[in-house]
């Protein structure tokens, strides 16, 4: 078993490092690097590498470097924003370099599927972030809330802004996409809860360049690179810190005044009824507002606390001696609530990247990750402790106050008490902490072999271990009515029900992996092959512990109190062979074909493996003597290279359809609660019925084809693609064959269906100088939708379930409700209305009230009279953000926005109807249809934006899915904005520090959107806004490097 | 040449990865399944088998599922979310569809394997087969009373895949063959089962006994009355039994309710343990455990098990309750109005004095006194006592002046006149307040299956009262039922008098007193909350007169006390008012108004095609010898 092999190469691993390198015959070479642009001057933290080796270092402030080498290489001076060079050594000991600015950047280099290539050879659909963007985005605590609008054709949706909440980020609206770490397969979590300061690049495969990535690959891939140190650099020591305070950026907002409050309620009953149980004198009292229970109350201005503070502050160490390079970073990270400092999210985290040559040829590395995190909030009653105080925002009344007799001592007992603020916190209500402690260690050890140029070998092993511990405490609790009259606080509510529960979880993860890689050029032409062993197993283990304690203060639980316990334990294995072989002559044309074998436990063992083959090419016109005649010396268009590619993915996630041992026979024990005969409990089993063996992985293809272009002198880069994604294999029960239902089961799933994905993308960027400001701007768009193809020999019952059911060849995510053409102005309008509006002859309708088109034009309104009015997606079809950067002197300036369309929101609920579940009533409704006298039902109507109120009746003719409520949205964000200031390096260097840089920053700062005025941010998903928003933040940072 | 052991050492990391075999690597055994032979042979893990096939017996009214037994206007739901079915008017064709083949496929799959299997004891076999039988046959029970005839399998089945499933198809039996097959399976296993009083949660003598005299009963009931509504059936006798087999139905019915009155399936009695509260006692004999002689059949819940539910959790009284809910069921006023006094008389409950003055009680429950000990047995009314505590119900003030404050929270205080500066509470802390949910909607809580400890009403803790599928008094209201249809109501006044006494009632009845609407009316009173309402008002085709989609006028829920077709299609309630005028005799007395929840404002149609519930389209589709039920 591979199991048991880790501790063999770990062991190998020590053996490899603990050999002494050795030496060979070197000359000193030094020298200066200085910049050839407009930017003139001596050029600081230049790479400086021995070609085809590891080996190299970077120059000091003063441009200058000193290297030894043999006398017969090759240096590579190469830095972000300049053109690579190299230079012959050829015996020199003096070689000074002038670099050209490249503002195309075509030779920077991208992590891509397993290694890096050159920007200018890429020839998939392939999206980058480099830390240079990451740093500067302060939307959240966790890696995904900072990603909006920067990355084209990834659709960014945070719908909940809580503390250490994520933001859900999707490639081409393709699905949930696959994380690789450093090379190793990761889940969201570990990915979301780096910390942003340690990664160096964000790479989004989004096309078949994913196909290396093989059977999860399907949804695209996501690769982060995190950083490392530079050999031969002096070290250095980066300190970033910053803190900042949050806002909701909106919530509803609800009637804060008790009167209008009730005079809704008598509107809404004379609406219904024609008379009020509220007399007008009553009425007056709330009008007043001063007598006991007439007042009114504030929640929402109760439970928000505002600029709730969020600091993070990062430290790392990077640099390098000739032979290694380290980076260790250590990050602490705040998070709080907007309802208090007893709602956190804490997380610290560390890396250490440490490479070593050990000679020339081998060089090994460790990397270390590891965090722990801390959700910390009170334990109420529900699942999620954030729900309830939100909720009380929208359920209590304001009439109702959280204290008896406003002593905080008492708890008041408003009748529905769970969602009383008074009782969320941790003296009251109790606790709720989920710990989080990851740990993960990569291995990996490369050899150049020697005899043959080229030839690369390299191992690396991972492991990975988190582990989570939950703990909930919800304590008993008392609610009082205070008795003015005898002055005493009795209890009349509250519960008596504590709820103690803990549970822990483990993930063990192991990766294996052996790459063989040869690259060799021969004259103009160029090879590369790449051969990849992998093999990934991980499990999952845990328990669950729920007890009744008979106390709200000690923390342990005790066997007798126990009610519940849960375990389970679960693997997963797979494995991947793997090959690529890349092409290119003259950099002119290229060719990359991949292919994967994968296997996954999750099937049939006969259905096990499958294949993903891949391929690409590009094309660099400009690179034709043809096209560079035409073009002349004119530098209209540097550089135009088209690519295509096509690839087959896979995915072995087909949700709850198909579970790991569904191909086996057998009874699954523990199905459900246990049986109880004469007081025993006996553990239920059940047959797992019929197997599912003939199925196996969905086959995603995709297709894309796209151009990168630089114009202008390289100031102008411009990227399109089209893409085109089709899913064959998807489950389906064939039901050509129509079997009876008395056999007692369906017939199973088999790979039948189909859907596709498809839409386009495009980014701009120009960068440029005026005097001493350099700027420059940049812009993405994509659009990507859904559709589904075919199913197996589809049938309908009749033309109209035809029209409404099927899916066939058409869109996703398609809402049907009525339309509507207006609103009842007046009585009469409705007595002489002729079509049957409601069902019930018009007779619940009153002025303000919707109409609805008939649309089949049988005289009455009903379900057949829907269509499609809009999306019932929230991941939206079409994202853009565009950027701007200015530096000017020691000033730089960074703006970014983000925005989205193409989804809906369905006002519903507490949005939709007044009182919803007797709770308050949303401020929108202040603009109503109304008498004029509320208590008298014939007087005038007076017209308002919203159907006359009734009391919470949700199921009211206006109250209907119809394009009145369902809004299809769009929104533009400011996401980053950024001023900073550096300090001149003349005055640091004195007290020996590199760099030193003060920012002010802010996100989410402002938008415009057309939901603002329901009070909810455009990103909510939930129908009646109730999600934890968005924070807007503004932050206070320095940098700082030593 | 040192390089050379790296080149080894890494060949050899390379050859690592790759040597140990790839099935080998990715078989990871289940933590959680167990093969055929691993369960068929060790009859402990049978027994894992049976349980789950006991759990998934199909209950139509459950506690598990509150709104199951309490629907049909017995009461009010108040739960938001539920208000609309008091709103429509009527049910769906589809509504108790049940078609559970998967079910019975495994039932079917139990016993053939339990049959082939050679480890096990013949003893612990037959039980198993018995087992297995039963619950079988309690399914094909359950399909027939919702469904009619239906495909009478009794084999697994299974598809060759050869494209050509007409080999599959079975028509649906009549309906009273499938009650013939529950009335003999009960026969052929009720010897292969324990005739042991002690077991409750597992078939035995007496609960195969039960089910057959229930089934007989129906059969015998749809026979006899189906004849008043010929539309009401098939020709192919899917729907539909001849008249002329009632008699052969009745007679199997006494006999087997006879079989377990003589004590020849094991000693079941009714429950009398407690003697000084006849409520009380009939409250307890759904939650006492402890050698209760009355019970026969149970789905059985334990506390720290995994296994408890909700029922008091969701609908105990909703003030000062355990947590922060309760209150759902809300029996109607039409039902509590049902009982009878303790002499045995339809009276309606004295509010108004005979020259039509509200009369006013001294205590809140003071209406109620004198009655058929099941009312309280069965409700909570106002002022009566929960877990020790007074249920605080009433709807308003009633002033000085006759005029009526109320408010719309729970226990709200106001400024009245005479009160002064100071506030007095206007509204019980258990409501009734219009609209609120968890509170007496209609003035009442329900009692019967609410669990008396301490906890049982806490979402972390929750009840284990045992849920009540057979017990001794159905034995005896069936027997009586069966007796009076074949003509012996002298036998039927014996068995129904000891159900009557034994809730306080101290006049008995003679065998001419015995009429058809006296035994609707005893099953209506002793089985409230049972599940068993609906299926009676089926049998006898009462349930389209009952429902007739006609509101009920105020006047008429005190009128046609027992009578059979008395109109239930909307549900009504009964407010307490206290008379606040400080210092005045009389104050702090209660009157009483009936009133109607608002949320009521449809009235229920049952319809003649909802006697017999719609098989879905798809079955329908996927088996052409299926014919449709009538009516729809």
């Amino acid at each position: 078993m591979l199991k048991q092999s880790a501790p063999i190469l770990l062991g190998l691993f020590l053996l490899l490092v603990s050999q002494q390198t050795y030496a060979q015959e070197r000359i000193e070479v030094s020298g200066s690097v200085t910049s050839g642009g407009n930017l003139s001057g001596s050029l600081p933290f230049i790479n400086v590498l021995v070609k085809d080796s590891n080996r190299g270092t970077t120059t000091d402030f003063d441009g200058n470097y000193t290297i030894s080498v043999d006398t017969d290489a090759i240096l590579v001076f190469s830095y972000v924003g300049f053109k690579t060079k190299e230079v012959p050594v050829d015996g020199q000991t003096g070689i000074n370099v002038v670099l050209e600015e490249d503002t195309a950047e075509l030779d920077e280099v991208v992590v891509t599927g397993y290694s890096s290539q050159e920007k200018k050879s890429i020839t998939g659909a392939i999206s980058t972030v480099t830390a240079d963007d990451l740093e500067k985005t302060h939307g959240g605590s966790t890696v995904s809330s900072g990603l909006a609008g920067t990355i084209p054709g990834v659709s960014f949706r945070m719908p909940d802004g809580r503390p250490g909440a994520s933001a859900s980020i999707q490639i081409r609206n393709m699905g949930n996409p696959l994380y690789v770490i450093d090379g190793i397969q990761q889940d969201q979590g570990q990915f979301n809860n780096l910390s942003p300061n340690d990664i160096a690049s964000i790479t989004v495969l989004k096309d078949a360049s994913a196909a290396i990535y093989g059977v999860r690959a399907a949804n695209g891939v996501v690769v982060v690179t995190t950083k490392r140190g530079k050999k031969g650099t002096r070290s250095t020591v980066n300190i970033n810190a910053y803190t900042g305070w949050q806002n909701w950026t909106s919530f509803p907002s609800v009637v804060n005044d008790s009167y209008q409050y009730q005079l809704g309620v008598v509107e809404a009953q004379v609406n219904e009824t024609g008379t009020s149980t509220i007399s007008p004198e009553e009425l007056e009292k709330y009008r007043i507002g001063t007598e006991n229970g007439y007042q009114s109350f504030d929640w929402k201005d109760f439970i928000i606390k505002k600029n709730a503070p969020l600091t993070n502050i990062n430290v790392a160490a990077t640099g390098g001696s000739e032979n290694i390079n380290y980076y260790l970073s250590f990050t602490q990270l705040s998070q709080q609530a907007v309802l208090g400092d007893e709602w956190t999210f804490k997380r610290s985290n560390i890396q250490s990247n440490v490479d070593a040559n050990i000679t020339d040829n081998l060089q090994v590395g460790v990397q270390i990750n590891g965090r722990i995190e801390r959700r910390s909030n009170p334990g109420i009653p529900g699942a999620d402790d954030y729900f309830l105080p939100r909720f009380a925002i929208l359920r209590n009344r304001p009439f109702e106050r959280p204290y008896a007799n406003d002593n905080p001592e008492y708890l008041a007992d408003i009748g529905h008490n769970e969602t009383n603020w008074g009782l969320h916190n941790f003296k009251v209500g109790g606790y709720a902490q989920t710990d989080w402690r990851v740990l993960q260690t990569n291995f990996s050890a490369e050899y150049n072999i020697p005899f043959v140029d080229g030839l690369k070998i390299k191992g690396m092993y991972s492991y990975y271990i988190a582990d989570r511990v939950t703990d909930g405490h919800e304590y008993t609790y008392d609610a009082f009515t205070y008795d003015a009259e005898n002055d005493t606080y009795n209890r009349t509510g509250g519960s008596t029900n504590p709820w103690r529960e803990r549970g822990t979880q483990k993930i063990i993860k192991n990766t294996y992996q052996g790459q063989i890689n040869y690259k060799q050029s021969f004259g103009d032409h160029t090879v590369e092959a790449l051969g990849i062993v992998e093999r990934y197993d991980t499990r999952d283990f845990g328990t669950f512990v729920h007890s009744v304690p008979e106390t709200n203060t000690l923390p342990l639980i005790y066997f007798p109190e126990i009610d519940t316990y849960n375990d389970y334990d679960n693997e997963e294995a797979r494995i991947g062979y793997i090959l690529r072989l890349n092409y290119n002559y003259k950099d002119k044309y290229y060719l990359e074909f991949s292919g994967r074998r994968d296997a996954s436990w999750k099937f049939d063992p006969s259905k096990r493996v499958g294949y993903f083959p891949g391929g690409s090419a590009g094309w660099r016109i400009t690179e034709e003597p043809f096209v560079q005649n035409l073009l002349g010396n004119e530098s209209l268009l540097n550089n135009f290279k088209l690519r295509v590619s096509y690839g087959e993915l896979g995915d072995d996630d087909l949700g709850d359809i198909l579970g790991p041992y569904d191909y086996l026979t057998g009874y699954n024990y523990n199905q459900g609660s246990p049986a109880i005969f004469n007081d025993d409990a006996v553990v239920p089993a059940r047959d797992k019925g019929q197997i599912v063996n003939n199925i196996s992985w969905l086959k995603s293809k995709i297709f894309d084809i796209g151009a990168d272009m630089y114009l202008f002198d390289n100031k102008l880069s411009a990227t399109f693609d089209y893409f085109y994604r089709k899913r064959t294999g998807l489950p389906q029960a064939k039901y050509d064959v129509l079997v009876p239902s008395e056999l007692g089961y369906g017939l199973p799933l088999e790979n039948l269906s189909s859907d596709a994905q498809y839409g386009f993308e495009g980014a701009l960027a120009y960068a440029d100088k005026i005097g001493e400001l350099s700027y420059n701007v940049s812009g993405n768009a994509s659009v990507s939708r859904s559709k589904f193809l075919n199913s197996y020999k589809p049938r309908w019952n009749n033309s109209w379930d035809h029209y409404r059911s099927s899916g066939e060849n058409r869109y996703n995510t398609i809402f049907w409700g009525l339309e509507t053409i207006g609103q009842f102005q007046s009585e009469e309008q409705i007595a002489d209305y002729e079509i049957d509006n409601d069902g019930e002859g018009n007779r619940t309708m009153l002025p303000g009230d919707l109409i609805y088109n008939d649309l089949n034009g049988d005289g009455r309104i009903d379900g057949y009279d829907e269509k499609p009015i809009g999306y019932n997606n929230f991941n939206p079809l079409v994202n853009f953000g565009f950027s701007l950067n200015l530096n000017y002197k020691h000033f730089d300036f960074t703006a970014t926005f983000s925005g989205a369309t193409g989804f809906s929101w369905n006002q519903n609920y507490e949005t939709r109807w007044a009182y919803q579940n007797n709770g308050a009533l949303n401020k929108i409704f202040l603009d109503r249809w109304r008498h004029a006298d509320p208590y008298d039902a014939s007087s005038e109507w007076l017209p308002g934006k919203y159907p006359p109120l009734r009391y919470n009746k949700g199921g009211h003719n206006s109250y209907r899915n119809s394009d009145f409520w369902l809004h299809n949205v769009w929104y533009l964000k400011s996401r980053t904005l950024e001023l900073g200031y550096t300090m001149s390096k003349e005055l640091l260097n004195k007290v020996n520090i590199q760099k030193c840089r003060f920012y002010i920053n802010t996100n989410n700062l402002f938008r415009f959107d057309n939901l603002s005025q329901y009070g909810v941010d455009p990103e909510v998903a939930a129908d009646n806004g109730l999600e934890y928003p968005q924070n807007s933040f503004v932050n206070l940072g320095v940098n700082l490097s030593l | 040449m040192k390089i050379h052991i790296y080149i080894y050492l890494l060949l050899v990391t390379g050859i690592l990865i790759s040597c140990s075999s790839d099935s080998e690597f990715l078989d990871r055994p289940p933590s959680n399944i167990l093969t055929q032979s691993q369960v068929f042979n060790d009859p402990d893990i049978v027994l894992a088998v049976v349980a789950d096939l006991y759990n998934r017996y199909n209950d139509f009214g459950t506690i598990t599922n509150w709104p199951s037994i309490a629907d049909f206007n017995v009461a009010f739901w108040s739960e938001a979310g539920q208000y609309g079915h008091f709103e429509d008017g009527g049910w769906g064709y589809g509504s108790w569809a049940t078609w559970d083949y998967g079910y019975i496929r495994e039932l079917n799959l139990f016993l053939q394997r339990l049959e082939e299997s050679t480890e096990l004891d013949e003893g612990v076999k037959s039980r198993f087969a018995a087992e297995g039988r039963f619950l079988r046959a309690s399914y094909y029970f359950e399909l027939v009373k919702r469904m009619g005839g239906v495909p009478l399998i009794l084999e697994p089945l299974t598809y060759d895949f050869s494209g050509d499933p007409i080999y599959l198809r079975y028509p649906r039996a009549k309906e009273s063959e499938i009650y013939d097959f529950v009335i003999s399976e009960a026969e052929a296993i009720k010897d292969m089962l324990p005739a042991d009083a002690g077991t409750k949660g597992r078939a035995t003598k007496a609960a195969a006994l039960a089910m057959e005299a229930r089934a007989a009963l129906y059969a015998g009931s749809i026979a006899k009355y189906g004849a008043t509504t010929p539309q009401v059936s098939l020709s192919g006798g899917e729907v539909g039994i001849p008249v002329a087999m009632a008699p052969g139905y009745y007679n199997t019915a006494l006999t087997a309710a006879q079989a377990i009155i003589n004590g020849d399936a094991g000693n079941y009695a009714l429950y009398t343990k407690i003697t000084g509260d006849l409520s009380t006692n009939f409250a307890s004999l759904f939650y006492d455990k402890s050698n209760n002689q009355e019970v026969i059949f149970v789905e059985d819940f334990k506390l720290k098990s995994g296994k408890v539910h909700g029922f008091t959790q969701v609908n105990q009284p909703r003030f000062n309750a355990e947590e922060e809910e309760g209150g759902r069921i809300n029996p109607s006023l039409n039902l509590v109005e049902s009982f009878e006094t303790l002499d045995g008389q339809y009276a309606p409950l004295p509010i108004r004095d005979a020259s039509g003055n509200l009369i006013e009680y001294e205590q809140a429950d003071g209406l109620f006194a004198g009655r058929d000990a099941r009312l309280e047995g069965t409700v909570i009314v106002p002022g009566s006592l929960f877990k020790g505590r007074p249920v605080d119900i009433f709807g308003g003030l009633q002033l000085a002046d006759g005029s009526i404050v109320s408010g719309d929270s729970r226990g709200q205080e106001k400024q009245v006149p005479g009160s002064g500066d100071s506030q007095v509470q206007v509204v019980g802390f258990d409501g009734p307040i219009d609209r609120l949910e968890f509170t007496a909607q209609t003035g009442f809580y329900i009692r019967k299956y609410q669990d008396p400890k301490a906890g049982s009403g806490e979402r972390g803790t929750g009840s284990d009262v045992w849920f009540v599928r057979y017990r001794y008094a159905e034995v005896l209201l069936n027997a009586a039922e069966a007796a009076f249809e074949l003509g012996q109501p002298a036998v039927a006044a014996e068995y129904m008098n000891q159900v009557r006494s034994r809730a306080g009632i101290t006049v008995p009845l003679t065998a001419g007193d015995v009429t058809f609407a006296k035994i609707v009316h005893e099953r209506y009173v002793e089985f409230a909350f049972e599940g068993l309402y609906f299926f009676d008002l089926k049998r006898w085709r009462l349930a389209d007169k009952v429902f007739d989609g006609v509101p009920i006028s105020p006047e008429e829920i005190t009128q046609n006390i027992g009578s059979p077709t008395k109109r239930e299609t909307q549900v009504y309630g009964l407010y307490p008012y206290k008379i606040y005028n400080p210092g005045a005799a009389g104050n702090g007395y209660f009157t009483y108004r009936i009133v109607k929840p608002s949320a009521v404002t449809g009235a229920d149609r049952f319809q003649l095609g909802n006697y017999y519930s719609e098989i879905g389209q798809g079955i329908l589709n996927n088996n052409p010898l299926l014919v449709r039920n009538p009516n729809q």
